[in-house]
């Protein structure tokens, strides 16, 4: 036995066994047992924080892991005019994505696919990588929009498109073009102040919200609630089954107030004029609003999918101010329309009756001031009636004069000026209705009686916004009740059920005052009706209208009066007004104008008022209409 | 004639030690393999084909491993003072062929094909050191402790079969024969003066190691170990997907085949190094504790089996198998607990794989023979 030969030698100290040393080493092993239970004790201590003190926190992570939560845009609300025909629905956009886990060879892909989307490789690039840092099961929007075309190749090559996909999204489509642009407003992509101000279980980045009009004063209605798909998805992301899914809740409906008729009577009309400016027409009785239109406005095709860089800066540079909703964000001194409040006033507080007779000889004077009619010539002796008829300068100086700034401002204030009307539009200005206190708060001067005379007829200091005067008008047509504008008539949820309905809302009513309305209202027929009324183009057969032209000035300096008024640079040009209500027997529409640098609200602004007059009244009408463009030609 | 008589004593198996078998440790060694064979089922769900399925072919391991067992049984343990260096050297022959002609996966050399199985004579090796070490320490019997020049041949002995696992490379079971080394030396006790300088000498070369031979990779592990926040998607992500499905699991665990960071894969190497916490996931604490329970049962069983031992190399044998499981359970179990790097050391009898499987029930039956053999002077 050679190996046992080899070891031999060891194997003999084995025999020489010494019984101490064997249970000294034997004691050594509880030692062990110590070491053991130690280390078992660590791990039981490690599984106790780990499982027990952790473990909803780590069930969490884990549930994060293989849960993917995909959001299901939902429809937004409809928007619809009064009589239920759709302004704003939406339809779908088919959208070309890029999955990134199921994209292979994204180089050529991107090369071969971008002549057929009609983009450059380097663009869709820039996509991708703006992308970069999104969790990779998000589809990264390459083309959104696509056509017919495109989408049918796309579908019928998807094999050599790797990672390439269609999405369906819904989109905007506004169906009378860019009806009431600066009143719907558009969306855009959620900006970061947004989100972190937005619920945040609600909104995530790349969110279409509401950025202007009544898409984002309305966006908690129009939003709905978005659609969620739960799915268990593996540690390479391919999903392995749906858990749950919840369908998107379309958005609410929202019915206007509009009439998409006068709306498109209104909006026409100053679009073929090129004119810049307002309209506003409003039922008398309620306050509810028919037309509302501000021109030149935003092109709402352009917002959708995102307005380009060019397209914005030239919004924010043109100098007719297509972003601002002149109806309620711009004001102007509200010329001669103001003279209801200033005869209103005169008749209230006595200083005139109806009969006052007061002489204008073209002009007046007062301290060392001449203050000019605009009729040089004058109009010889005047009672109130006439002097609103002719729109008597003179007349209106002596009874500003004879009230006092501050007794016109408390009329004023009861016609609603001074103040925001209150109707549901952003951004809307109260204007400015001056007084004695005012000035020295503004300007730590004292007030000049001279200024009294400007104001009483609706110069100087006087700010109104087109809303107003026509909330004015309506106030005075309906014999002293103010109505705040109301822009929305129902919200309902796509059920049918109706959430909100409005009623008209009397803000203030003015008392005792009627039968000088009815003064102040005969002298407005006359305006249009009279033989000498300033407005007599906008008379209308079977219709009795009433109403008051106005001029704004622009530039108080007499610099350009004795040029001819075609050679005034247009900027230099007076605004023009022209605010009507009919029928003047019982009146339901109030019907506001506003042409910037129109020159006379007589020529300038009447002829787009009529227009809306007879499209509302268009059933009534004795001899039928021949169409609104015909009208302003 | 000699050498047949040999051979009948070899297999001499009488009465009493029948009588003596030991029936505490088969049935916590069936228990765990039972609950391992579940949660390999488990980690392998929902089954492919049957013959690739990893808790098919640990089956079959397993009954192999079982009639190894037997076998091994039925030898006294005495003979493997004979057969230790024989068998030494044939797995060192093994581990230096499987660095020549070895399989090579994930940039190492650690496999042999044998075409049903592939060898891994790395996980041999570590049962190899043990028998050695205990054989070498049996022969040498000293009563104040060892000395440095004592040491040398044990040092010899064990460096070479760690160097060879270095170079495949596979520094987890590297480890495990130097911690091996140490914790059998420390048991037998060293003289004060050695303890010194062999403590000394560890340091320099762990500060040598770590400058010079670990690869980019392994340092990577630690690193990443120390400071997993610094890289979740990269080299931390295997020790936070861990921790979350241990964690996940609460109190009582997500339930039977019902844990989903294994089932969908975000649980790595969950049949093998990752095992443990597939069960912690889907059984809990309460679960993990019961399966802990019984494993430090079976470990202290095996602990006591060496307290009764007969001899000085029962004792040293009994002992050397129980913490060569018990370190690379601890090592394991304290990886998936994120309390560890990422070693690749695997669970004894818990992860997926032939020659540790095979390796820790030849560790079982050495025990169970010492077991037996108790009395036998």
């Amino acid at each position: 036995m050679m190996f046992k030969e080899l070891f031999s030698k060891e194997a003999d100290e084995i025999t020489e066994r010494d019984p101490a040393s064997l249970d000294n080493l034997r004691r050594r092993v509880s030692g062990a047992i110590v070491v053991v239970l130690i280390f078992f004790s660590l791990i039981v201590i490690r599984l106790w924080s780990l499982q027990i003190n952790h473990g909803e926190e780590y069930k969490n992570r884990a549930d994060s892991n293989r849960v993917r939560i995909r959001q299901v845009v939902a429809p937004r609300g409809h928007i619809l005019d009064r009589k239920g025909r759709e302004i704003v629905t939406n339809r779908p956009s088919f959208d070309v994505v890029l999955m990134r886990e199921d994209s292979r060879d994204l180089d050529d892909v991107l090369k071969r696919l971008a002549p057929i989307l009609n983009d450059e490789v380097s663009s869709l690039w820039s996509r991708v990588r703006e992308a970069e840092g999104t969790p990779r099961y998000l589809p990264i929007r390459l083309k959104e929009d696509v056509d017919w075309k495109t989408l049918a190749y796309l579908e019928n090559h998807n094999k050599e498109f790797s990672g390439i996909r269609i999405e369906v999204q819904p989109v905007r489509v506004f169906h009378y073009q860019d009806l009431a642009a600066n009143i719907i407003g558009y969306l855009g992509a959620i900006s970061k102040t947004e989100l972190e101000n937005a619920d945040q279980t609600v909104y995530r980045g790349g969110d279409l919200i509401g950025k202007m009009g009544l898409e984002k004063l309305r966006e908690a209605d129009l939003r709905g609630e978005k659609g969620n798909s739960y799915s268990e998805v593996d540690a390479r992301g391919f999903e392995r089954k749906l858990l749950k899914s919840y369908e998107p809740l379309p958005g609410r409906e929202i019915r206007l107030t509009i009439d998409v008729d006068l709306q498109q009577a209104a909006e026409n009309l100053m679009e073929i004029g090129e004119k810049s400016g307002a309209v506003v027409a409003m039922e008398v009785k309620t306050g509810r609003i028919l037309a509302i239109a501000s021109t030149p406005h935003i092109r709402l095709n352009d917002f959708v999918g995102g307005i380009s860089h060019d397209k914005w800066q030239e919004l924010l540079t043109n100098e007719k101010h297509p972003l601002i909703n002149k109806t309620v964000q711009a004001t102007y001194p509200p010329g001669s329309t103001y003279k209801m409040v200033t005869a209103l006033a005169g008749l209230a507080t006595g200083v005139v009756t109806p009969d006052t007779p007061i002489y204008c000889p073209g002009s007046y004077f007062f301290g060392n001031r001449r203050y000019g009619c605009w009729k040089r010539g004058g109009h010889g002796t005047v009672t109130l009636k006439r002097a609103i008829e002719e729109s008597c300068d003179v007349y209106f100086y002596q009874v500003g004069q004879r009230v006092g700034v501050d007794t016109l401002a408390e009329y004023a204030g009861k016609l609603g000026l001074g103040r925001k009307t209150g109707i549901e539009l952003e951004h809307e200005k109260s204007g400015l209705t001056p007084t004695k206190k005012w000035k020295i708060s503004r300007y730590q001067t004292k007030w000049q009686d001279g200024e009294t005379l400007s104001t009483a007829i609706g110069q100087g200091f006087n700010l109104t916004s087109p809303l107003q005067i026509c909330q004015m008008t309506a106030t005075v047509a309906n014999g002293g009740k103010l109505y705040r504008p109301q822009l929305i008539e129902q919200v309902i949820e796509p059920d049918g059920k109706v959430v909100q309905t409005f009623q008209p809302e009397l803000l203030e009513e003015v008392k005792g005052l009627d039968n000088y309305m009815a003064i102040i209202r005969e002298g407005l027929i006359g305006v249009v009706n009279g033989p000498h009324g300033t407005a007599r183009g906008a008379k209308i057969d079977g219709i009795t209208v009433a109403g008051k032209t106005g001029t704004a000035q622009v530039v108080k300096v007499a610099a350009y009066r004795h040029l001819k008024e075609a050679d005034i640079p247009y900027k230099f040009r007076d605004h023009a007004w022209f605010t009507s209500f009919a029928p003047a027997e019982d009146p339901e529409i109030a019907v506001t104008v506003l042409v910037e640098h129109g020159l006379h609200g007589g020529s300038g602004a009447a002829p787009i008022a009529t227009a809306v007059m007879k499209e509302y009244f268009r059933d009534r009408l004795s001899v039928p209409d021949e169409g609104i463009v015909k009208e302003i030609r | 004639m000699q050498m047949k008589n040999k051979m009948k004593d070899m297999l001499r198996i009488d009465r009493r030690l029948l009588a003596n078998f030991d029936f505490v440790l088969l049935i916590l060694l069936l228990v765990v393999c039972a609950a391992a064979l579940s949660n390999l089922y488990s980690a392998s769900y929902p089954p492919k084909s049957l013959a690739t399925t990893p808790y098919i072919k640990q089956g079959v391991f397993l009954l192999i491993s079982f009639a190894i067992f037997l076998v091994i049984v039925c030898i006294d343990y005495q003979e493997l003072l004979f057969w230790n260096y024989p068998m030494y050297v044939l797995v060192l022959l093994l581990l230096v062929f499987a660095i020549f002609m070895g399989h090579e996966a994930n940039g190492s050399q650690r496999w042999i094909n044998l075409g049903f199985f592939k060898l891994q004579p790395s996980e041999l090796a570590k049962m190899i050191m043990v028998i050695t070490l205990a054989s070498y320490y049996a022969r040498k019997e000293v009563v104040y402790g060892y000395s440095l020049k004592q040491l040398i041949v044990p040092i010899v002995l064990t460096g070479i079969p760690f160097l060879l696992i270095l170079l495949q490379p596979d520094l987890g079971t590297a480890m495990m024969i130097a911690i091996i080394f140490v914790s059998m030396t420390i048991f037998v006790r060293l003289k004060l003066s050695t303890y010194m300088i062999l403590g000394a000498t560890a340091v320099t070369l762990v500060i040598f190691a770590w400058e010079k031979v670990l690869k980019p990779y392994q340092k990577q592990r630690i690193q990443t170990f120390l400071h997993p926040e610094d890289d979740p998607m990269g080299n931390g992500y295997q020790i936070l997907q861990s921790k979350i499905a241990v964690g996940s699991g609460g109190k009582f665990g997500k339930g039977y085949l019902e844990g989903t960071q294994g089932h969908l894969h975000f649980l790595p190497e969950r049949h093998t190094d990752f095992a443990f916490a597939v069960w912690g996931e889907e059984w809990g604490f309460v679960g993990s504790l019961i399966f802990l329970g019984v494993y430090f049962f079976l470990l202290v069983w095996g602990l006591y089996i060496a307290m009764n031992a007969r001899d000085r190399f029962g004792v040293l044998l009994a002992f050397g198998v129980v913490i060569l499981i018990f370190w690379q359970a601890v090592i394991n179990i304290l990886m998936i607990l994120g309390f560890l790097p990422v070693v690749g050391i695997p669970l004894p009898l818990v992860s997926y794989g032939g020659s540790s499987l095979l390796t820790t029930m030849i560790g079982f039956a050495i025990l169970m023979n010492i077991r037996m053999r108790r009395f036998q002077i």
